[in-house]
């Protein structure tokens, strides 16, 4: 053959050439961002092993195959673009904010004032919610392998991060909290044996345990990020929340204060994925409601468990309108997605 | 500050391990994503992390890593830095961006899986990290190279290489599907960390950053050091998985796992870091041969992981020691000789200096690969440079999909025959290039035996036409991509000579 010339005109790139003729500036987000899962919809497979190998097939069916498709993910835009850089950078603002709440209420002392009461119900509701939380991290991580396109893979892996950012402040405090009011509450049986046997937390473990198992992307999507977390993060952020405020633990109202900055970027980049997803193809919205039919109530059966706890606080809050704290926030965000 | 130390509350945040009741426990972590060789759950759940961290020291260390390597980064870009660099540099960072940017993405999908399917929440919690940690690297290697695209339309395949058919991305994709985007949790702590993470990233991150500083490239020296600081804190999930699959008696599953896995890396890692080592890199600012690298980085530590886990070397460990004396050499000729078939633009880099380096780091290289050299060269000065370009394709491995070299090593000395080895299976016929590419394959035929090579693709008739153009095509290379000798072949001239340009 003859060598290659190099022609004198050449076209000089200024972005990736698969992002095709942008008329638009590319954003570093979306530069970043974009057509990473090179596997994604792949002939003759996803993967370049044998088509027929098994995660071949799995991702086949889970993915390609899920009934939850649009022609193109490419454009979704998670609605806060972040990118690694930026999430870290986020996340390392709010740790700092709150290595400070937590160094003034050690220095004050607080826990050794809470109401024995109170201590009672942190330990029956509060110390094994890490076990939930940590299922939620899994899922996430899931529905971040799973997705078609790197511009949801990315929010749900940070998602599963902010999880872990939650679990651990958690288990923090329940150290601290087992310092002062005994060893007992600061130990792996303490939270284990609850989510394991104790009536309260059984519904939920079923939910969690069915989601986690639930493999067809779209449907881990939603059950997950329109129904269970939502719903714990209600039931979590807000009521607990509200609930330690109304027993004097402003330390604990101002934690989960925090926690529900993240639970909010999680609802609105679902949100807009579903939107995303209903614009392109409005035949979805029965998919959709189709699964918010099993998860949605699965998921208020499993708040639904735990409210009766809230009820035993020295300060209390009725369990229905525990509940219905979490209907209402479910419902809302179903609205949000247009559903 | 908190007052309490991690050590005081982390396992409050690790032990999050239960048994399922609800479901079966083969669903929620079913083999083929997490293969346990029926270690029993229970048993998992000791599995304890080396290295220890937590979410706020991750994210507050990480924002002030990736403070200060984007500031770098800035201050280069608006800097001439770039286009005063060598060129056969420029081709060594092109290469790795290429081969790397988007695998390095892709490895946090392996990382979750492991996030998901790891049998025990501590394994979870570090793959989460590197769920996280993989996600930079994706990232960071891709922004540096966008902000090249102005000055060098090759940096384009930082981000396309891995949805092309370029031979070379076919070989990464091969390994890298292998080894985690396609691979089980179990396998993925094995193969990814403790094999590849724990040697090969050495090799190229902390090898190739100690050259780029050397060159004067501080953006990439900074980059990659500051990657490998994360590999060699997610790296560590290998070792427990290891120690729990050889206390349960899996010593030889686990030993197959890595003889896999470091003889499929040390293959793509020749092509890509021993080019770009002992061809790429100027003379002047080699600090280490590849092979002294490979002594040191990879010999040395994969021996001591051996020893410290009563694990064997590789039944090739012979072989693999003969390979590091001339495989990336043979590959060095033949990726120059199809340099039309690579993004970057390789490096003849055989001047006379060069060729005195090379003859004292690999005694007798004159005497055999210097002569292809010769004849490489004489064609170049007579300016005949048609003669030093290819006509038609080489056969490729059926394992690592790099094309063989295996007469190259046998004129070498090196090997007992030029010929390479056939192995037929479920009525076809595989070609590979050397008995661990070959054996590989046997271990797990369902994993390997419906892929088709680029040259299988060639001649079941799927790249039309069937033609060295029509191959250009099918691999994404247009006429300004392909590759050319970086420096026109300036080595061929080395003693004054009228340069031919063209080559």
């Amino acid at each position: 053959m003859t060598p290659a010339t190099s022609t004198g005109a050449r076209r000089r790139a200024r972005t990736w050439s698969l992002l095709g003729d942008v008329r638009r500036k590319v954003t570093p987000y979306e530069a970043v961002t974009a057509k990473f899962h090179y596997h994604f919809r792949r002939d003759p497979a996803p993967f370049e092993l044998d088509p027929e190998m098994s995660l071949n097939r799995w991702y086949l069916r889970h993915r390609e195959n899920s009934p939850f498709q649009v022609d193109d993910w490419e454009d979704f835009r998670d609605p806060f673009k972040l990118t690694y850089k930026d999430y870290v950078s986020l996340q390392h603002e709010r740790e700092l904010y709150l290595d400070g709440l937590v160094d003034q209420y050690e220095v004050a002392d607080v826990t050794a004032r809470l109401d024995e009461g109170w201590v009672e119900t942190l330990r029956r509701l509060f110390v094994p919610l890490r076990f939930p939380l940590h299922a939620l991290q899994m899922i996430s991580l899931y529905v971040g392998q799973m997705a078609p396109s790197s511009f949801i893979t990315n929010p749900a892996s940070f998602q599963a991060a902010d999880e872990m950012r939650r679990i651990q402040r958690l288990a923090y405090w329940t150290k601290v909290l087992g310092n002062t009011h005994g060893d007992h509450i600061a130990t792996t049986a303490a939270a284990h044996d609850p989510w394991a046997e104790g009536g309260e937390w059984q519904p939920l473990r079923e939910t969690v345990e069915r989601l986690l198992v639930t493999y067809d992307w779209g449907e881990a999507f939603v059950g997950l990020n329109l129904a269970v977390k939502p719903a714990l993060d209600t039931l979590i952020d807000w009521q607990l929340g509200e609930l330690a405020d109304r027993n004097g633990d402003v330390f604990l109202s101002l934690l989960f204060s925090e926690f529900e900055r993240d639970a909010r970027r999680s609802r609105e980049w679902s949100a807009a994925l579903v939107d995303y997803a209903l614009t392109r193809d409005p035949g979805l919205r029965g998919v959709v409601t189709g699964w918010l039919d099993v998860w949605t109530p699965s998921a208020e059966r499993a708040c639904d468990g735990l409210a009766p706890l809230f009820e035993k606080a020295p300060e209390p809050i009725p369990a229905a309108d525990v509940a219905s704290a979490v209907r209402a926030q479910l419902a809302q965000l179903r609205t949000t997605c247009g559903l | 500050m908190p007052r309490l130390a991690r050590s005081e509350w982390y396992d409050l945040a690790r032990d999050m391990n239960w048994k399922v009741s609800y479901v079966e426990e083969s669903d929620a972590w079913p083999d083929e994503l997490s293969t346990a060789k029926g270690i029993p759950m229970e048993a998992w759940w000791g599995w304890d992390e080396p290295y220890k961290v937590s979410y706020r020291e991750y994210v507050h260390n990480q924002a002030g890593k990736d403070a200060s390597v984007y500031a770098v980064n800035s201050v280069v870009a608006r800097s001439k830095m770039f286009s005063q660099l060598d060129e056969g540099w420029k081709s060594a960072i092109l290469a790795h961006y290429g081969a790397i940017a988007a695998a390095e993405y892709l490895a946090s999908i392996g990382e979750s899986r492991m996030g998901r399917f790891g049998r025990a929440a501590a394994w979870r919690n570090m793959a989460l990290y590197g769920t996280l940690d993989e996600i930079r690297h994706g990232q960071i290697q891709t922004y540096f190279p966008y902000g090249l695209l102005d000055r060098e339309p090759r940096a384009d395949w930082a981000h396309k290489t891995f949805h092309t058919n370029e031979w070379g991305a076919i070989a990464a994709r091969h390994l890298f599907d292998d080894m985690f985007t396609a691979n089980d949790a179990v396998s993925t702590a094995i193969q990814l960390t403790f094999t590849f993470e724990t040697g090969f990233t050495n090799l190229q991150f902390l090898g190739m950053a100690a050259d780029a500083m050397e060159v004067g490239d501080i953006d990439f020296g900074a980059l990659i050091s500051s990657i490998q600081t994360d590999e060699a804190r997610h790296s560590q999930q290998g070792e427990p998985t290891m120690k729990l699959l050889i206390e349960h008696g899996h010593k030889d599953y686990a030993q197959k796992l890595v003889d896999h896995m470091f003889w499929r890396s040390w293959h793509v890692f020749a092509l890509l870091t021993g080019l770009s080592m002992d061809y790429y890199t100027p003379l002047e600012h080699r600090s280490h041969s590849f092979k002294e690298f490979m002594d040191e980085w990879i010999v040395k530590q994969f021996l001591d992981q051996f020893r410290d886990f009563g694990l064997e070397p590789s039944w090739y460990w012979e072989d693999f020691l003969k390979e590091t004396n001339w495989y990336h050499h043979a590959l060095h000729l033949g990726v120059w000789f199809w340099r039309p078939t690579v993004w970057w633009n390789p490096d003849g880099g055989v001047s006379p200096a060069e060729r005195e380096w090379l003859e004292e780091k690999y005694p007798g290289w004159n005497d055999t690969f210097g002569r292809y050299w010769d004849v490489i060269a004489e064609n170049v000065r007579n300016g005949r440079p048609e003669l030093t370009l290819p006509e038609t394709f080489p056969m490729v491995c059926n394992m690592c999909q790099i094309p063989l070299c295996n007469p190259a090593g046998h004129a070498a000395g090196h090997l007992d025959s030029p010929v390479p080895l056939v192995h037929d299976h479920a009525g076809r016929r595989y070609t590979f290039c050397s008995q661990p590419c070959k054996w590989i394959f046997e271990q797990n035929p369902g994993r390997f035996q419906g892929h088709m090579s680029i040259i299988d693709r060639f001649l079941a008739g799927q790249i039309q036409p069937p033609t060295v153009p029509g191959a250009l095509a099918y691999m994404g290379l247009s006429p300004e991509e392909m590759g050319r000798d970086a420096t026109d072949c300036s080595w061929a001239f080395a003693n004054g000579t009228v340069l031919t340009r063209g080559a």
